[in-house]
């Protein structure tokens, strides 16, 4: 028995309540009631009080700790709470590791959320060393002008693109498609539709990377209410029971510079779908819909590749002309917008949408096509993260 | 006569009035980059057990996990791996100091596969940089610690 072959969540926690704030580029408040009203907003969503909260996953790199949560919605015992690390890698993760603590029976109503003013304070897309670093990655990466996530990416890009021939248009259509879902979508930030050559003539940013290939930065909030399959058969939306059934995380080698992985054309998230596919015991035919983590357009065709959807270089020939990939497509994909139109919430709205899919009240719900199993997943490429969830 | 679409200038040194490294605050598994590269030398971590060369710096060696390391000089040749042309600044010195394009560069170093290293090429339009292109390492200090010298590379001369 390998640990590939464990499944201890599978069908073991519900997901009952989904909630967040408005998106906006200058929230007018603090991170602690953002995340308290989007945790509000998720138990409403639920049918529970925030009283009867008892357990906490956060996002390491969120402004929001245990004590001044507990104190601010009233929770008399916390008894689980933990943090995964960083921002979008935690993406997805925190999903399974509040499945786990469910499913371990640590607490009976859990809640993860992400919730940061991500472009009226802290900009993760602006450079963010010290005048002097005292070593490690960005005293070999700054001092050359590498200093933010887009730059880091960036190779990746242009490698993806040297060894298998995918275009700047194949990662416009990604991007096309993702504001159209947007336009749909009355909590997007951008909803004005765009099209190819919009994309093309965007201010190209970091090339390969136009303007349009990069995701938002935006204040906001996202909550997610887990809790056993029993409990959620007496909460609100008991008719249509949502299952987590088999979670994964993978990291890949040179994790402090990825920069200096054997081949940047592949994702790490390789290890995270091997793990996956086999706690699942599923594959991507199973899947009738696909949240991945869009902070750059190109790792749509990474994600597709790296998750087994199509052989590597395969996946340009099916995002192009946009039509796989749109809400009626055969592979209706970020249905919500994603980070890139509708909001940067670190990989949290993606499991939401996943959720909205399969109660079938998403903005963009593929018509003639009941909605199962959503897989949310990720390449962000220091670490990746993925979830499958279905209907119970 | 076509006209010929106007390429960016080429990067002459390094950027000015970015982040560097605090040399006096480097681990000491780090120091002996910057060190050799004060001495227009450049000397990459190579373990004395299994004679990997690595980058980024560690402690311990990846592969056979022995904490005996030297700084091995290389001959600082090489190949483009991967780059990018910034022309969008993320950093305020990037704009006040009008320093756009400038070109990010892997650069694969022949001595072993895989082995790279970030920096700039310079002499050169980002236009015309391409994966696969020849480098050869040059040393410029830093305008804003004329102490830290920094490796960069220049399009192979051919004899």
């Amino acid at each position: 028995m390998k640990p590939s072959d464990i499944n201890g969540i599978k069908d073991k926690a519900a997901i009952v309540g989904i909630g967040e704030t408005e998106f906006s580029w200058d929230s007018g408040r603090s991170e602690i009631q953002l995340a308290c009203e989007a945790i509000k907003a998720a138990c409403d969503d639920a049918g529970i009080s925030p009283h009867q909260i008892d357990g906490l996953v956060r996002y390491e790199m969120d402004s929001n700790h245990e004590t001044l949560l507990v104190q601010s919605l009233g929770i008399p015992n916390l008894r689980h709470w933990e943090s995964v690390s960083y921002g979008g890698g935690a993406g997805n993760a925190v999903v399974g590791h509040a499945a786990g603590a469910i499913a371990a029976g640590f607490c009976n109503y859990v809640v993860c959320f992400r919730a940061a003013n991500l472009r009226s304070q802290l900009r993760l897309g602006q450079a963010r060393n010290p005048e002097r670093i005292a070593g490690g990655a960005q005293s070999f990466a700054a001092p050359w002008g590498n200093m933010a996530p887009v730059h880091h990416f960036g190779m990746f890009v242009r490698r993806y693109m040297h060894t298998y021939g995918a275009t700047s248009q194949h990662f416009g259509w990604v991007a096309v498609t993702l504001r159209e879902h947007a336009s749909r979508n009355p909590r997007a930030l951008r909803k004005t539709p765009i099209t190819l050559d919009d994309h093309q003539n965007s201010r190209m940013v970091v090339d390969p990377l136009h303007l349009l290939d990069i995701c938002q930065e935006n204040d906001g909030a996202a909550a997610i209410i887990m809790t056993s399959p029993d409990r959620a058969k007496d909460l609100r939306h008991a008719d249509i029971p949502i299952l987590v059934e088999a979670a994964a995380q993978g990291s890949g080698p040179q994790n402090d510079g990825i920069i200096y992985r054997p081949d940047l054309s592949i994702a790490e998230s390789v290890n995270t779908a091997k793990d996956l596919w086999a706690r699942a015991k599923l594959g991507p035919s199973d899947i009738d819909a696909l949240m991945f983590y869009d902070h750059f357009t190109p790792f749509c065709l990474l994600n597709l590749e790296a998750y087994g959807f199509f052989p590597f270089g395969e996946a340009k020939d099916f995002v192009d002309g946009g039509h796989n990939i749109r809400f009626d497509g055969a592979l209706p994909t970020n249905t919500h917008g994603g980070n890139h139109s509708e909001a940067y919430i670190h990989g949290l709205t993606h499991t939401q949408e996943a959720v909205r899919l399969i109660r079938g009240t998403s903005s963009s719900q593929p018509p003639n096509k009941t909605i199962n199993r959503v897989l949310s997943c990720s390449s962000v490429a220091q670490l990746s993260a993925a979830v499958i969830i279905r209907r119970g | 006569m076509l006209e010929q679409p106007e390429k960016s200038r080429p990067m002459t040194g390094p950027l000015e009035g970015i982040p560097l490294p605090a040399i006096d605050r480097l681990p000491d598994y780090e120091l002996g980059f910057w060190q050799s590269a004060s001495a227009g030398e450049l000397r990459i971590q190579k373990c004395l057990e299994c004679s990997k060369f690595r980058h980024l710096p560690t402690p311990m060696c990846p592969h056979c996990h022995s904490l005996l390391f030297d700084w091995s000089k290389v001959s600082g040749l090489g190949h483009v791996y991967s780059f990018i042309v910034v022309r969008n600044p993320v950093h305020a010195a990037i704009r006040e100091k009008d320093q756009l394009p400038y070109n990010i560069c892997l650069i694969e170093l022949e001595e072993q596969e895989g082995l790279r290293l970030c920096s700039n090429v310079l002499n050169i339009a980002p236009e015309d940089i391409y994966i696969d292109m020849p480098v050869q390492v040059t040393f410029i200090p830093t305008v804003d610690e004329p102490s830290v010298v920094l490796p960069m590379f220049i399009p192979t001369l051919t004899a």
